[in-house]
């Protein structure tokens, strides 16, 4: 690559604006999917698509978030410009909030305990109190992400000039209010913890109200755990791929390193084992108590058809898999091999939400349900999800690519 | 071979021991071992040594410790035959855990087996062709050559920087024939 071409800010503009228009593009065919499906024989199909890829990009995206913030809490220095890339995926927080808020026209869909005698759990599981407690909890934890990010972003890109409205409105106001940077630092801190500390209770929350409450009578402890775990494991993962893409296409100018691969692939492997240490642990507690109203849920989805193969699917596509392969060294820092297996992790975590609540959901089915309209409407809400992530980084441009007296 | 010969040079500074091993890689002489007080990436890389084999032993040490844990729990569960809650005997389920607990122990055996292999450890003639500072503070580089070439090697370990060091070939340590040379000052 020369150094023309690697400077070209005429290039760069295009091949985003390109990149817009796919993922604009990708966004409206699932739009137009989704309808499709909802006002088809099967809406119940469409609500389920929609949920399980609220639930997958939204773990995504917060969980991407929070390995931002767990660097800035310990003081990490080993990741070094991935931190800047993850927090790309706030980009996301708004859209992932007005999707919650759209649940709201499926609920007689995507909440079948609505067609069920609680006994009791009416208190917890109803309508209003449900919407109203995770809208809250939705807005603590992007509300807190959003304080750490203004903060790290002062940090990152404060003292360089930038254009668009949102950097230029943001470097007044850090102008303006002129704290000092060790503040800065101290604040990001503060906030990187509250996040952290948010990711953790308000994703539990989720989990335990948009998943585990689909089989209202099934209860597991460690189910908030469990899904918080899974949603930095997809987070890391979307984390390696947008890192890979970068590094393939703007090479040592992103000021990555393989090292950097290397470093975020060992936490990934890592977080495949706390993953798979998850699903055991409530496994074999299910298993030792030998209750019926817990085994029952377990058995559906592990040893009758058609769920069992999507159980054995899930566990080798996202354990079994990845751990045999991220053994190896030098495939962590193969950025393309990390693109494909990140990618296969990604599409076996939606396999892995389809699990949990395509039993309670789509009731009596022979096969397990997907079909082309789910395709198309995860590649609708992988649209948004990359739109939002581009838009953030016309914004900062930095973050993919360093500014020419920083790589000197 | 009998009429080979050992010189070890000594150096006090990493970066002079890492050079010696790069000049000498580039002479008809063979560096055959290298003292550090601390581990060095910089000397190993001096060295161009080959990625180690113990990563197998572990690898395969796990593998063995996982069948073996299993096969372990099954056996002695099947030994007894004893029913609890309506559970089978052998039920793998519980029986991962003492798998997952038999696959580290292996792999540390394996490890640890792969090491002292791999090193030709344990060895109890550690004190032949070795001087008592490469445990303090100083970096060794021991080179063999061929008798009738021993000051043409003696003279370029002195070139870069070393205290020379002649090995007794046969006798015990420390015997007359280790002398040292000193170094450039």
């Amino acid at each position: 690559m020369t150094e023309d071409q690697r400077i070209d800010p005429a290039g760069q503009i295009r091949r985003g604006n390109t990149a817009a228009i796919v993922f604009g593009v990708l966004a409206v065919v699932g739009v137009a999917a989704f309808a499709v499906t909802l006002f088809g024989t099967h809406p119940e199909h469409a609500w389920q698509a929609y949920l399980i890829n609220f639930l997958l990009w939204t773990g995504l995206a917060s969980g991407g978030v929070v390995f931002s913030a767990i660097m800035q809490v310990v003081g990490a220095r080993w990741s070094g410009r991935m931190a800047g890339i993850a927090e790309a995926f706030s980009a996301f927080f708004p859209v992932s909030f007005l999707l919650f808020l759209l649940l709201f026209l499926g609920q007689t869909h995507v909440f079948p305990w609505l067609h069920e005698d609680l006994h009791g759990k009416e208190v917890w599981l109803n309508v209003p109190f449900l919407f109203a407690r995770d809208a809250a909890g939705l807005l603590i934890l992007y509300g807190t992400g959003f304080c750490y990010l203004y903060n790290s972003l002062q940090l990152r890109f404060g003292s360089t000039k930038g254009a668009g409205r949102l950097r230029e409105g943001l470097q007044q106001r850090w102008a303006r209010r002129g704290i000092e940077l060790d503040a800065v630092k101290r604040r990001a801190g503060f906030w990187a913890l509250l996040y952290c500390l948010s990711f953790a209770l308000v994703i539990s929350l989720i989990a335990y109200d948009l998943v585990m409450a689909a089989d209202p009578h099934w209860i597991s402890t460690l189910f908030g755990a469990y899904s918080f775990v899974k949603a930095i494991y997809l987070g890391l993962g979307g984390l390696i791929i947008t890192a890979s893409v970068l590094y393939l296409r703007n090479g040592k100018d992103t000021g990555l390193t393989l090292d950097h691969f290397h470093d975020v692939g060992k936490l990934f492997f890592a977080f495949c084992l706390v993953w798979g240490d998850f699903f055991y642990a409530q496994l074999v507690v299910i298993w030792y108590g030998n209750i019926s109203e817990e085994t029952a849920y377990v058995i559906e989805r592990t040893m009758l058809a058609p769920w069992h193969t999507a159980a054995w699917a899930v566990l080798l596509v996202c354990f079994v898999g990845p751990f045999l392969i991220l053994i190896n060294k030098k495939i962590k820092t193969v950025p393309m091999a990390m693109i494909v297996l990140c990618s296969v992790v990604v599409a076996g975590m939606y396999l892995e939400h389809m699990l949990l609540l395509g039993p309670a959901i789509s009731h009596g089915v022979d096969t397990i349900p997907i079909g082309v309209s789910d395709l198309l409407i995860f590649l609708g809400f992988f649209g948004l999800m990359a739109y939002a992530v581009l838009t953030f980084m016309q914004q900062f441009p930095e973050v993919a690519r360093l500014e020419k007296r920083e790589a000197s | 071979m009998a009429d080979d010969r050992h010189l070890m040079g000594l150096f006090a500074e990493e970066s002079a021991a890492v050079a010696a091993v790069g000049a000498i890689g580039e002479s008809p002489f063979r560096v055959t071992k290298v003292f550090s007080p601390i581990p060095s990436h910089r000397l190993a890389n001096a060295l161009k040594v080959k990625k180690s084999w113990v990563g197998l032993f572990t690898l395969a040490g796990g593998i063995i410790g996982f069948f073996s844990g299993f096969l372990l729990a099954i056996f002695t569960a099947s030994r007894w035959g004893l029913i609890v809650s309506g559970k089978p005997v052998v039920a793998l389920v519980p029986f991962l855990i003492v798998g997952f607990e038999f696959t580290i122990l292996f792999a540390v055996f394996g490890n640890i087996i792969g090491f002292l292999f791999m090193t030709d450890l344990p060895r109890f003639d550690w004190r032949r062709h070795y001087d008592e500072r490469l445990s303090g503070e100083h970096y060794g580089v021991l080179v063999v050559c061929p008798a009738e070439r021993e000051d043409e090697l003696a003279a370029l370990l002195t070139k870069e920087g070393a205290e020379v060091r002649r090995m007794e070939e046969d006798g015990p340590p420390g015997g007359a024939a280790d002398r040292s040379e000193p170094g450039p000052s």
